[in-house]
């Protein structure tokens, strides 16, 4: 019987053994030993083309802050819209998997875009971010934010979402929105600091 | 009309709010991130519709649907940036209203409006003279999908100029060129920055 169940509950198990090693990880001094090991890395995006770029030209680092920024409306757009579906708040009429494949689209290429231009950011100020606590944060919030979406709530409205419990697609909607706000206060947040 | 917007900002800058608001750490940055924050609503849901209408995203779902749906939360985005961006200019008047780029940024924001009030009469018309059959085409009218080109090309560089304000590069502190010194609005001997 349970050798039949565990196939049925492999994601749970997954999740489960997966928060484990990252408390694990917190709790331990390892990630004190991650935190030092982490610091050449940073040291040596400084150094990129991106990093150099950054630091000299103060218009360039301002032009690529502000698509960050669009990049991360475009993001925070199709994460209100798919949400507020599940919500039932907006697009009632439409079909579920409609909104949010089509969402999920413009979900995956902003992200991407954010991502690439967060990088080029971070390599203009790298040593900078790496002492701030604000920045660490963010990372995790984008971390589980990613996570949440590609093993969490897009598996989930593979199936079909018409038959899936409401509140399970409510809780989903407002965790999903939890975190990307998160992700965006933090983002935010390392501006004031420092 | 420099020397009038200069007055103003001094008198602005007189009011003790004003200081209290750039001087707190907390309460300025509080206004400052719901301004940015803001933007995921407002801008997210414009740039939705923009992109619905160029075929670009949501082709799937009725352009009009967009359009109409998304528009209460679009307003809502947009007052709390306007009551914001009020806010942040109230803090730092007289450098602001000097900015270059603060007002590159307000003749973008006006052409803006104004293109929204165009693309918002033009998809009434569309939507009566095609009797709203263009609603689940890929990409919307010509005309309208030209309203939509505008609207994301002004918003980018709006959210451009509003990250360049905190750069001081043509402040009149700095003693800039006479050209730019014009169009900044820097005042002659002003003892205010």
């Amino acid at each position: 019987m349970s050798s039949r169940m565990l196939p049925s509950y492999t994601r749970s198990v997954a999740v489960i053994a997966t928060i484990g090693l990252c408390l694990g990880f917190v709790l331990s001094n390892a990630r004190l030993d991650t935190y030092s090991a982490l610091l050449p890395l940073f040291e040596w995006m400084e150094t990129t083309s991106f990093g150099v770029i950054g630091k000299t030209w103060g218009a360039v680092f301002a032009t690529v802050e502000a698509v960050h920024l669009l990049a991360m409306a475009v993001l925070g757009g199709s994460v209100l819209v798919s949400d507020g579906r599940l919500l039932c708040l907006i697009f009632t009429d439409v079909p579920q998997r409609q909104v949010q494949d089509a969402c999920h689209r413009l979900f995956v290429w902003s992200l991407l875009l954010s991502i690439i231009t967060g990088v080029f950011m971070a390599c203009g100020v790298a040593i900078k971010v790496y002492y701030l606590n604000v920045f660490w944060y963010k990372m995790l919030a984008l971390t589980v934010g990613v996570v949440f979406v590609f093993f969490v709530r897009r598996p989930l409205l593979r199936h079909d979402i018409e038959n899936l419990n409401p509140w399970v697609l409510r809780m989903v909607a407002v965790a999903s929105l939890m975190i990307w706000f998160s992700v965006a206060a933090t983002g935010r947040w390392i501006g004031f600091s420092g | 009309m420099n020397q009038l917007i200069y007055e103003f900002a001094t008198w602005l800058d007189t009011h003790s709010w004003s200081t209290q608001l750039h001087e707190s750490f907390y309460m300025y940055n509080w206004v400052e991130s719901t301004h940015v924050l803001a933007l995921m609503v407002s801008l997210g849901m414009l740039f939705l519709i923009d992109l619905r209408m160029l075929g670009l995203a949501l082709v799937d779902i009725p352009a009009t649907a967009i359009a109409h749906r998304l528009l209460l939360p679009m307003l809502i985005g947009f007052s709390v940036m306007i009551v914001t961006g009020l806010l942040l200019f109230y803090a730092i008047p007289v450098r602001t209203s000097q900015s270059l780029w603060f007002r590159i940024k307000v003749v973008l924001l006006i052409a803006a409006a104004v293109n929204a009030w165009l693309f918002h009469r033009r998809m009434q018309d569309a939507g009566s003279s095609a009797g709203g059959s263009w609603d689940l085409a890929v990409k919307a009218p010509r005309r309208l999908r030209i309203g939509a080109a505008l609207s994301l090309s002004f918003w980018v560089f709006i959210v451009i100029c509003g990250r360049l304000i905190a750069y001081d590069w043509f402040d009149c502190r700095g003693e800039p060129s006479t050209f730019v010194s014009t169009i900044t609005g820097c005042i002659a001997d002003q003892t205010q920055f």
